[in-house]
């Protein structure tokens, strides 16, 4: 661990230890935010990462907001973190104070409402993607309707007329970036979240006396322990390997590998802590339902585990058993493109029904290859198009 | 903190070029129709297809030259591994002596050993055979009743083994016996011999399994004389051996791959458009695999570094294995057999159902599910 992140997890861990007292969690818990903590964590820097050229890398930021995870800050640290980062991309200048993300809708179309938007109404600006841009909009005033999710965290609807364009950039695939880097913050958020809950029940099953010793001693309970640890150290696994890959950029590969592979452990985790606490965890007055009921509550945002499953089902789906190998194994990715291409065959179409499906550069000659044995004369050009852009790259086969 | 880590590895840059060039074999292997891809490759066995692979300085990849090993690096061997599961190709038959009894005897052996015996295993035509288990000893291991008794230049043998994977074409087992005290005294007393099977006294019978297949057998040693320089590390040291042998035994690819050529087959069939559900419980199966390589190859790395990953190694199996068991599972859910009315005796159908009935004994052999549980509880500080 380099000095830099212990440093600042020791910080977080005291401003944490000083501030969220069980009293102060509930108070924000129910869409309010911890304002005290929000100012101390201004106070250390801590909202200010996130600049292009900034001292702190990202690995060691991503363990930051790990740990803001693990301590279910009620504060919008890890979207303005994310936030921060996708504006220093784009070339935007960074505004001071917290800032969300706009989850990406479903439909493209321009919506008159930004729906669920996370800590809307403790967010001065958000960042959202636009068509092909990605823009940064001041949101003060314009939240019109106040919701939470299952952790009483804020989701906010924003109404856009409300809104103005702070400033804004072109900036390729922006939906789907944002959406990849929204799923990457939540796959970290839940890594923590995933070990404050084990670390809950590891203290709960040696302290817990029933039938003349701690509960720990039955084997039930240790096979229980162990299945919990076994899915809470395959999520940090997947999630580590996420974070070292989207050093630049989220790489869609692993992302969806991670948020699906945390999802997963997220679901078992909750159920297999609360079944170990039993009533006791039931209650309002214990801490652990501040982990467990963000585990539910993260791994819905961003996609869940079977949007992130289906589209890694998809992308491979074409390449046969081979192609799921060679992916795989694949070292790195072509320079250039860390997130996926939407890409479109032209003039006409090679995959049999059109779609548009997300892939590397080097799985587009994959597919020509696999196809012109079949549905191509050799030797043809094709063109292929990507959305949003007007490059069209020749490539012939 | 209760964290099991599986930190990166960075593959050297001779992996890439390795994997390309293992991949290529395999391919041309089976386009010469030398092999078919079979699920749990580790119950098909090809000695000629070894001894290509010994050749291509593939197995004792890690040990010195002076040995008949490579001095290759432990990613390398891992990459090796992973293309010879993938491509499901035919490696019973050196296994388990290039995945543990070679680095134990090389690690433990005598000088006599070693030069005996490892370049043969290195070269491919040499092999082994696991003798742990007993009739009434499984799990259980530290209540092995086989015993052995001192002789004028060694030792004399006695008991019985089952569950043997290929001892019928081995040249050795490793046999963890008693040589002092009794079953109470739990791990003291053990020793671990390496008995030559063609040596008079042992008799192989097969133990055919629930398809009819002949992978393991009984092992019965009636006097057997053992050589003194045939004792690994020492008298007495065998339950440390036995435990060290196991970090080797459960974390590789073949602890989650076993079933892979049914999820490419699966893959085949369900073909290009697959429907949203088919997308989904592939794209999960997908997931956990692409964890449990990064889980491995990482322990991997920890043995490369000297490190003894015991529990970690144990994680992986059970987790493993679990994928390994629900591939069939998720492909029969997916690619019902009604939507594939008319081709009963395909070869995807062929390898599910051999998926089906050898996967259960996955989560059996190399340390049940209960006993890795019970390592990784220790592990967490509960026992």
């Amino acid at each position: 661990m380099s000095d830099m992140r212990e440093e600042m997890i020791r910080t977080l861990d005291r401003v944490v230890e000083d501030i969220l007292t069980p009293a102060e969690r509930e108070k924000a818990d129910g869409g309010g935010t911890s304002d005290k903590l929000w100012a101390a964590l201004v106070e250390q820097g801590f909202t200010a990462i996130g600049e292009a050229d900034g001292e702190i890398g990202f690995a060691d930021t991503m363990a930051l907001v790990q740990r803001s995870g693990y301590h279910a800050v009620p504060v919008p640290l890890g979207e303005t973190i994310m936030a921060r980062r996708l504006l220093a991309r784009a070339g935007i200048a960074l505004p001071d104070g917290a800032v969300t993300l706009v989850p990406p809708a479903a439909a493209g179309a321009p919506a008159a409402k930004h729906a669920s938007v996370p800590f809307g109404r403790a967010c001065t600006h958000a960042v959202v993607a636009a068509g092909p841009e990605l823009q940064l909009l001041a949101i003060d005033g314009a939240v019109s309707n106040e919701g939470i999710n299952q952790a009483g965290e804020a989701r906010d609807d924003i109404d856009v007329s409300k809104t103005t364009v702070v400033a804004k950039a072109q900036f390729p695939n922006a939906a789907r970036t944002l959406q990849l880097e929204g799923a990457l913050l939540r796959t970290v958020q839940l890594s923590g979240a995933l070990e404050r809950t084990l670390e809950h029940c590891m203290t709960w099953v040696n302290d817990r006396v029933q039938f003349g010793r701690p509960i720990a001693r039955f084997q039930a309970m240790q096979h229980a322990m162990a299945v919990m640890a076994s899915e809470v150290a395959a999520a940090n696994a997947a999630t580590d390997m996420a974070v070292e890959k989207s050093i630049g950029s989220a790489d869609w590969f692993a992302v969806a590998v991670a948020k699906s592979r945390a999802g997963e452990a997220a679901g078992r985790v909750a159920n297999g802590a609360h079944a170990a606490f039993g009533a006791m965890g039931f209650t309002r007055e214990h801490q652990l339902h501040y982990a467990t009921r963000r585990l539910w509550s993260w791994r819905d945002d961003f996609g869940s585990e079977v949007v992130w499953q289906t589209e890694i089902g998809r992308a491979l789906a074409g390449a046969g058993g081979r192609g799921l190998w060679r992916e795989l194994t694949a070292q790195g990715r072509p320079a250039g493109v860390a997130h996926p291409t939407f890409v479109r065959c032209w003039p006409e179409p090679i995959c049999p029904a059109d779609r548009l499906r997300p892939f590397y550069n080097s799985c587009i000659c994959r597919r020509l290859r696999t196809f012109s044995s079949s549905r191509l004369a050799i030797g043809r050009s094709v063109t292929f198009m990507t959305l949003g852009s007007s490059n069209g790259d020749q490539q012939k086969i | 903190m209760s964290r099991f880590v599986y930190a990166p590895v960075e593959m050297p840059p001779e992996a890439v070029k390795l994997r390309a060039q293992v991949r290529a074999f395999c391919e041309e292997e089976r386009a010469a129709g030398r092999f078919e891809p079979a699920v749990g490759s580790m119950v098909a066995a090809d000695e000629a297809f070894s001894a290509k692979l010994g050749e291509r300085g593939w197995l004792g990849m890690t040990w010195p030259k002076q040995y008949g090993g490579h001095e290759r690096s432990a990613l390398e061997r891992y990459v090796v591994v992973e293309e010879l599961l993938a491509a499901g190709a035919p490696v019973m038959a050196h296994w388990i002596a290039d995945r543990q009894s070679g680095p134990q005897i090389l690690r433990h052996g005598s000088e006599r050993a070693k030069n005996e015996i490892l370049p043969r295993v290195a070269a491919g035509k040499c092999y082994f055979a696991i003798g742990m288990s007993e009739p009434d000893t499984g799990s259980d291991l530290a209540s092995v009743k086989s015993r052995a008794h001192k002789v004028d230049g060694g030792w004399s043998l006695t008991g019985r083994k089952v569950w043997t994977s290929y001892a019928h074409r081995a040249h050795y087992l490793i046999a963890l016996v008693r040589t002092s005290g009794t079953a109470d005294q739990r791990h003291v007393g053990l020793t671990q011999f390496i008995v030559d099977l063609k040596a008079p006294g042992v008799t192989v019978r097969p133990i055919y399994n629930l398809y009819g297949g002949h992978d393991f057998n009984e092992v019965t040693f009636d006097d057997v004389f053992v050589p003194e320089d045939m004792i690994v590390a020492g008298e007495g040291r065998g339950w440390e051996m036995v435990t060290a042998e196991l970090a080797f035994e459960r974390s590789g690819p073949d602890r989650f791959m076993s079933t892979f050529p049914l999820l490419c087959e699966t893959f085949d069939a369900v073909g290009e458009a697959p429907t949203d559900t088919q997308a989904a419980e592939l794209g999960r199966l997908v997931a956990n695999l692409a964890t449990l390589r990064r889980m491995s190859s990482s322990i991997a790395g920890m043995l490369q570094a000297g490190l003894n990953p015991a529990t970690e190694a144990a994680l992986v199996k059970d987790l493993g294995t679990g994928l390994e068991q629900e591939i069939p599972e998720v492909a029969r859910r997916i690619l019902p057999s009604a939507t594939r009315a008319g081709m009963p005796n395909d070869r995807y159908t062929a390898l599910l159902h051999e998926s089906q009935m050898q996967c259960v004994s996955y989560s059996i052999r190399g340390g049940t599910r209960e006993i890795l549980r019970g390592m990784i509880a220790r592990g967490l500080g509960l026992r």
